[in-house]
């Protein structure tokens, strides 16, 4: 862990993503108006004392409704992406460990369906599923399996041959020990880094997706709804619109920044001795 | 320079090396590669450099042929090709000089040859880059080349590519480049290591041949002292980046003055010197194979209608041979010989064909293997790095087979996990530390361990001695056979290494292409009657010189 922090890349990206958490944990204690009232006299307007990072289209103060929106944004990546991680490993372990004929089904279905790109896979199910916020993680979460997959099988193929687990096999180890000891702790290192990149990815499909109107529903504060409703007003008063998609960014880059960082500290080639 | 050119010139040394050090620099500040290197070649010589791993022996042939990465610092010194300090040429200078004036052999002639590029027109590029010949001129004179260096059908292999060469052609082709321009001194690293003990021989041959044809100065590095006695005049011993030794070669190998070079010296296999004092129990055979045969490829999946001509290969051919309880059993071969193939099969890793009888009980394939026999017949491997788990401590993989086969209470795991640490002549607190943090033959000392710690009858050691150095090659094997004879257990040895399997085993197994080719006492391995192909394993292995008795000679 302390490599992950001596690499420049690993500081700013913790930084972020601290800052973040600080906004998703205290946001709406800290939101100084609440973010849905109206302020008729003072709309579109930009920064002031009253208002630090200006007023929308109704007068909302788009401060209170960004450290409000920190929550449903971060949680609907994070939360997105663990499912995918979690149904994305158990497929791809479960296709390495089998091997033969069940990992050409399984490996050749997830093949065509990572053909089609994350974004339209994604609206695809959310248009079976229906909009809301709940189906847009779930469809984010079932765009992800296949890449995931792919990704755990390949890590575990990489290991099923060394040397420890033939011996573990030779010394008649149950299947389940051979998995939970010898396999998995050693192949979880790329899964996890690859989680955190997909993290910034799943905030933006988000996004794009409550920027479509297929994700989170008005009046709420999810980012990428504050820029869709926001984007009329772009000409007038560029804040509206700025200001999420800068929150947006900056999350991005914050787990894009942290999942670099520690995947060098996995890679034995890249630590420090 | 003063002296008289013409015959101050031919003493004068090729190469010189003055109070070289490098350095590279690393994150937690620079390590030392090499300190204060001194040495020189005279024309018509053969340095051999001889050191273990990370001893810094690939460094200096990096630095003579200036290639070093960004991290490295020169500390001090100079390097003199002829007189001329090479540190000081520019890089246009130093790639005219590359090839034609100094050229390389490496060790791994798979890697060292452009898989996309006919063989020829790699040989020939050199001819046309240093000496300006036309295509035409170059290809003539390259193929000239290839049949100096023994390939039978030089104009054919012109033509082919890396791929359609085998490990020996290959390198023939890298050492006829190196050759092409005549260069004044040619740095050869380790040329056979990565070849078959016959194909390194011929290789071995063929540096002779050449080097008394041309007369060109030559830089040998190996690790393996038995061949740079043979093959050079002169031998500097490096270790930790400092040369230790220099001198001729009688001198050093038979009275070497430094304690580190009498401890190499004194590490290196000699058949002769046995390391096994008991005799194999007598009676019955522990372990018996009847008729075995590995097969790869051969078709067991659902989907395989599709490629119905899918090729069968045997691993292993109709191998029958019988263990004794308490006996080394060695099995010697090249790659590809089957020999660990037999090892796979044995512990149940690999699906087999024909009978194994351990004890009283038959098994006749991989699924019929229970786990009382799986308890009694361990297995190390080769690759001490593979074959820990990273993320587990000692003392856990050491506890594993107590737990597993029931072998002792949980209370006394810590005891015992202490005990067999002991045994390995390893620290008791090392039960704490994960694996990285051991070195190589640490490693593998808690390999064997491991293997000891389910109490088996029968221990396979497939090539355990093959990556580790020298010196730590010695103190394994002999902790083994230590082991071995203390627990009674038997042990199947497997290793490419001729030397050392003469020191240790009882009887030698002799595997060729799958095939149990012959089968004898280690004490009749020169006895009239071997198969020839063992005559030809064994007269391909240099024996390495005795110190004591050959001083008594001198």
């Amino acid at each position: 862990m302390n490599e992950l922090f001596r690499h420049p890349a690993g500081m700013v990206g913790a930084g972020l993503l601290t800052i973040i958490a600080l906004a998703v944990i205290l946001g709406p204690f800290l939101a100084p108006y609440d973010p849905q009232a109206f302020h008729p006299a003072v709309r579109l307007t930009g920064p002031s004392v009253a208002h630090w990072l200006g007023t929308d289209q109704f007068g909302r103060d788009i401060l209170s409704r960004l450290l409000t929106g920190a929550g449903p944004t971060i949680l609907f990546g994070v939360g997105a992406t663990a499912l995918g991680v979690l149904a994305g490993s158990i497929i791809g372990v479960t296709a390495a460990v089998a091997g033969g004929w069940v990992d050409s089904v399984i490996m050749r279905t997830l093949d065509g369906l990572l053909a089609v790109p994350d974004l339209l896979f994604t609206l695809l199910i959310v248009t079976i599923l229906g909009g809301g916020i709940g189906e847009a993680m779930l469809a984010v979460a079932v765009a992800f399996t296949p890449g995931m997959a792919r990704i755990a099988r390949s890590s575990v193929l990489s290991i099923r041959t060394r040397e420890y687990i033939l011996a573990a096999i030779a010394r008649d180890e149950s299947r389940a020990y051979i998995i939970v000891q010898e396999v998995i702790p050693n192949a979880i290192g790329p899964i996890i880094v690859e989680a955190t990149i997909r993290v910034s990815f799943a905030i933006m499909i988000g996004a794009t997706l409550g920027f479509l109107g297929l994700g989170a529903q008005p009046p709420s504060t999810e980012w990428g709804l504050m820029v869709a409703e926001a984007r009329q007003y772009m000409y007038r008063s560029p804040w509206v619109v700025a200001v999420p998609g800068i929150a947006i960014a900056v999350a991005a880059l914050g787990f894009n920044l942290f999942g670099d960082a520690l995947r060098d500290a996995f890679d034995p080639r890249r630590r420090r001795r | 320079m003063t002296e008289g050119e013409g015959a101050g010139k031919q003493r004068h040394p090729v190469l010189e090396i003055r109070d070289y050090s490098l350095a590279y620099g690393t994150p937690t500040g620079p390590v030392d590669a090499l300190r204060n290197v001194t040495v020189s070649i005279r024309p018509g010589r053969t340095l051999g450099l001889v050191g273990e791993s990370g001893s810094g022996k690939t460094s200096l042939a990096w630095a003579i042929m200036r290639y070093l990465p960004a991290n490295a610092v020169e500390r001090s010194g100079q390097l003199l090709l002829l007189g001329e300090d090479l540190r000081t040429k520019s890089l246009g200078e130093i790639q005219n000089l590359r090839g034609r004036r100094i050229s390389m052999v490496f060790q791994d002639p798979g890697t060292s040859l452009n898989p996309v590029l006919k063989l020829g027109d790699q040989v020939a590029e050199v001819l046309v880059r240093h000496r300006s010949l036309t295509p035409k001129e170059a290809r003539d004179e390259g193929e000239a080349w290839l049949a100096r260096t023994g390939i039978s059908r030089p104009s054919d292999m012109m033509n082919r590519y890396p791929h359609e060469a085998s490990g020996g052609e290959k390198q023939r082709v890298v050492i006829a480049t190196a050759f092409a321009c005549n260069p004044e001194m040619i740095i050869f690293d380790e040329p056979t290591t990565a070849l078959d003990i016959i194909t390194a021989r011929q290789i071995l041959d063929l540096f002779d041949d050449l080097h008394d044809e041309t007369g060109v100065t030559a830089l040998y590095i190996s690790h393996d002292l038995g061949l740079v006695s043979r093959i050079a005049q002169d031998v500097a011993v490096i270790n930790q980046g400092e040369i230790v030794e220099l001198g001729p070669c009688e001198h050093v190998f038979v009275r070497p003055r430094n304690r580190y070079t009498r401890d190499l010296v004194a590490a290196v296999p000699r058949p002769d010197h046995r390391i096994v004092t008991t005799e194999p129990g007598s009676g019955d055979d522990l372990l018996k194979l009847d008729g075995v045969n590995v097969r790869y490829g051969k078709g067991k999946n659902v989907l395989d209608f599709l490629q119905p001509k899918r090729e069968v290969v045997h691993g292993a051919r109709d191998v029958s041979f019988g263990l004794r309880a308490g006996e080394i059993l060695g099995i010697v071969g090249e790659s590809g010989s089957g020999k660990s193939t037999i090892a796979k099969a044995l512990v149940g890793l690999q699906d087999f064909e024909g009978a194994v009888t351990f004890g009283t009980k038959s098994y006749s394939g991989r699924r019929r293997i229970d786990r009382a026999y799986r308890r009694a017949v361990q297995i190390v491997f080769q690759h001490p790095d593979a074959s820990l788990n990273p993320r587990q401590t000692i003392g856990k993989i050491l506890s594993r087979p107590l737990k597993l086969y029931d072998l002792a209470p949980r209370a006394e795991w810590g005891r015992r996990v202490r005990e067999l640490l002991k045994s390995v002549l390893l620290p008791e607190d090392y039960a704490k530390r994960y694996p990285h943090e051991l070195s190589g033959g640490e490693k593998q000392r808690v390999a064997i361990a491991r293997a000891f710690a389910a109490e088996p009858q029968l221990v396979i050691c497939d090539e355990i001695t093959s990556s580790l150095d020298v010196s730590v090659q010695a103190s394994v094997a002999r902790l083994l056979v230590d082991l071995q004879q203390q627990t009674g257990t038997a042990c199947l040895f497997i290793t490419h290494d001729l030397n050392l399997v003469r020191q240790l085993a009882h009887r030698i197994a002799v595997m060729q292409n799958g095939d149990l080719v012959d089968l004898f006492d280690s004490s009749e391995a020169r006895a009239p009657g071997r198969h020839p192909y063992t005559t030809q394993l064994l007269d391909a292995v240099p024996v390495p010189v005795e110190p004591e008795e050959a001083a008594g000679a001198a």
